[in-house]
């Protein structure tokens, strides 16, 4: 009985090289990770990679760069510390080794955005895929009403705080809040709902994207509903444990949709009929 | 009989005379008796194979989706990676109808969308030989239509006082019957007898669900509130022996295993269930189905609504072993016909008159 090998598998990883690691926070680090020569990368924002490490697996990380050009050869991806897999990543250096699979899901739709005002919600790590939709946004300038609302534990959990008087220059009204009073901190305080009431918009033409830790979402999409916004206009990107990106694993499945394939983005009127989603 | 599938007759003694060169040709599993009950395990002697008459404990998944299975082998040093797959020739006899039912949804889930080598491999490579069954308590496919089958299968075995009937399922099947034995054409007294075994068959269901499975998703549709979850989540133990047992539970997870001298490893898929508690897990300890209500309510409306409405089929084949299997007696039966009874007493239900349907 001769055992029969072949080599095609959806499981291999491809090599990426981190080309940069720059720390964002005490528990986030930024890689800057190029494909290998004759790739094409492209992907859209909120899109994901599987990226893992030989020995300690792969786990889903989103993209937080934005894909300008179908020059670009490097993604960056913003990755939090919390579990074995993650803070063997943080102990990589330029010119190490990175295995990615992906990218893997659907992303936001950007040509929605034609001529719609947006209000970017984001908590903690959220802001990691909501970067690459406001890069993206950015540089297509369309001159629409851009808000962000992003609020984090503490001031130094904001990330990319650096980046923010550049997308203001863009013209986006970026508002800032953390939960509680801290000595460093003279704006808001109070979770990301108590910012949307203070918001103008036009509930005609504005689309809400959020994305944040799960217990944020019922919160802010009640406080979106007060100002008008429907489930049409609202986006979400959704987390879920996932083990393949291929719809197999059954791991990120809400009712009869596989997150990985799917999502992680949903319009909120898709999500009617799944009360698991939020 | 189903008049487009061909019949030949095999005797007792030309049956072990086959089984015994598929042994000589082939790795070859099937049912065998262990420790009393029906089993598959490897049969390297044609007296190891005892066709079982109600269904073994574990289904046939195991020899296409095995419990742990090797995908990639990785060098720690070079961190390169290379894939993995295993298939051999084999031969599996003894599969029921309800576990052929299975595999062909399970050939589904790993040829759609993103095709899966390692299983696709490993059903390539393997000779299917089903057999006929009788109903236990539990068995309940007659409700759901897989009591028969005519296609999933090379052969097809239905035990008769004089020998075997073999159905042909495929060519290779044909192939392989005729390499290794002189079959004879069946005589209509032996396709009678076959015919009455499954009349009998048939009388013979203790369980059943209450209403036709067509109405089975839209019954779960409405049942997200209904009190048997919380009721059921009360006695389950999460111990996730329903998902192992089940020929349609496919759910895995994906892990590193390092060699004890830290030089490489594997990355191995193992069997996971989402009645366990992680299976919805993210990090933050955020769990997305808290509660043991919560996880089989996702599994029952994966069987009957989920994944219809993603394959346009059930993901139940009846063969009831997640029921059998189950130390605290939760019974997919009676739960779905719990449903069924609630889901009619809400009149409007499907605008059809509860005397209209089966029952
Ligand atoms: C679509 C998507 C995008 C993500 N984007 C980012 C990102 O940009 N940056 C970032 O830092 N994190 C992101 N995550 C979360 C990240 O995938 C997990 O935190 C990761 O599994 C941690 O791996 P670990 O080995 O370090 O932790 P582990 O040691 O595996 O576990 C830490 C915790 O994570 C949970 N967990 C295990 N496996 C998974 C899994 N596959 N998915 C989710 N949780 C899991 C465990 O239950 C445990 O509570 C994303 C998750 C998803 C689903
Ligand atoms: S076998 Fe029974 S106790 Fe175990 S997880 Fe399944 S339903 Fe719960
Ligand atoms: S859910 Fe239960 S009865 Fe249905 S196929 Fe799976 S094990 Fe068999
Ligand atoms: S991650 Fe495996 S099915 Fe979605």
């Amino acid at each position: 009985m001769q055992e029969q090998k072949t080599n095609i598998s959806a499981y291999l990883p491809l090599r990426a090289r981190v080309e940069k690691v720059s720390r964002l926070t005490d528990r986030e680090k930024l890689f800057t990770v190029s494909v290998p020569t004759g790739l094409k990368l492209r992907y859209s924002p909120g899109q994901f990679f599987m990226a893992g490490l030989p020995g300690y697996g792969e786990a889903p990380f989103s993209i937080t760069s934005a894909c300008l050009s179908p020059e670009d050869t490097t993604f960056e991806l913003g990755i939090r510390e919390v579990g074995n897999l993650s803070a063997a990543i943080h102990r990589l250096v330029s010119g190490d080794s990175l295995w990615i699979r992906g990218p893997f899901g659907r992303g936001f739709d950007v040509s929605g955005f034609a001529g719609k005002d947006a209000l970017f919600i984001a908590g903690g790590i959220g802001m990691v895929p909501m970067r690459s939709l406001i890069k993206t946004l950015a540089w297509q300038g369309a001159g629409n009403k851009y808000t962000v609302i992003y609020g984090a534990k503490t001031p130094e959990e904001l990330l990319f705080r650096d980046e923010m008087e550049g997308w203001r220059d863009k013209g986006f009204d970026v508002k800032l809040t953390i939960d509680k009073p801290h000595p460093d901190w003279s704006g808001n305080v109070g979770v990301v709902t108590t910012l949307i009431p203070g918001v103008r918009l036009d509930p005609e033409k504005t689309v809400a994207i959020i994305i944040g830790p799960p217990i944020m979402y019922k919160f802010v999409i009640m406080s979106l509903k007060e100002k008008g916004l429907g489930p049409e206009a609202i986006l979400v990107s959704l987390e879920r444990r996932m083990k393949c990106g291929l719809g197999k694993c059954g791991h990120c499945q809400i009712h009869s949709s596989y997150v990985c394939q799917e999502g992680p983005v949903y319009k909120l009127s898709e999500l009617k009929d799944m009360p698991e989603a939020l | 009989m189903d008049k487009d599938i061909e019949y030949r007759f095999l005797t007792h003694a030309g049956f072990r005379k086959f089984i015994s060169c598929l042994i000589d040709g082939f790795v070859v599993y099937g049912t065998i008796k262990k420790d009393g009950f029906p089993a598959f395990g490897p049969i390297t002697d044609s007296k190891d194979l005892v066709l079982a008459r109600t269904p073994t404990h574990l289904s046939a998944k195991e020899f296409f989706f095995p419990q742990r299975e090797a995908l990639l082998e990785f060098d720690m040093a070079s961190g390169s990676h290379s894939p993995i797959v295993e298939s051999r020739d084999q031969v599996v006899i003894g599969a029921h109808p309800c576990d052929l039912a299975g595999l062909g949804l399970m050939d589904r889930v790993f040829s759609t969308g993103s095709t899966d080598v390692n299983y696709l491999a490993r059903r390539e490579r393997t000779l299917i030989i089903g057999a006929d069954c009788m109903p236990d308590d539990y068995c309940f496919c007659e409700s759901l239509g897989t009591e028969t089958i005519d296609k999933g299968f090379d052969l097809f075995l239905t035990e008769i006082k004089s020998g075997l009937l073999v159905s042909i399922g495929s060519e290779k099947g044909e192939a392989i019957l005729s390499k290794y034995t002189k079959p004879l054409p069946p005589k209509d007294v032996h396709l009678r007898e076959s015919a009455k075994a499954l009349e009998k068959k048939k009388r013979s269901f203790k369980a059943r669900l209450s209403a036709p499975k067509e109405e089975l998703p839209g019954i779960y549709a409405k049942s997200d509130a209904h009190p048997v979850w919380e009721k059921i989540g009360a006695i389950c133990y999460g111990c996730g022996s329903c998902n192992n047992v089940c020929p349609t539970c496919y759910c895995f997870d994906v892990k590193d295993e390092v060699t004890p001298d830290l030089s490489g490893g594997e990355r191995v898929r193992v069997w996971d269930g989402c009645t366990l508690e992680e299976f919805a897990k993210v990090a933050g300890d955020h769990n997305f189905r808290r509660s043991r209500a919560d996880r089989l309510r996702h599994r029952f409306n994966r069987k009957f609504r989920y994944l219809s409405d993603k394959f346009n089929s059930l993901f139940c084949v009846g063969c009831g072993r997640c029921s059998r299997t189950c130390l605290v007696k939760i019974n997919i039966t009676e739960v779905t016909n719990e449903l069924i009874r609630d889901a009619r007493t809400e009149d409007e239900y499907l605008g059809v008159p509860a005397a209209a349907r089966k029952g």
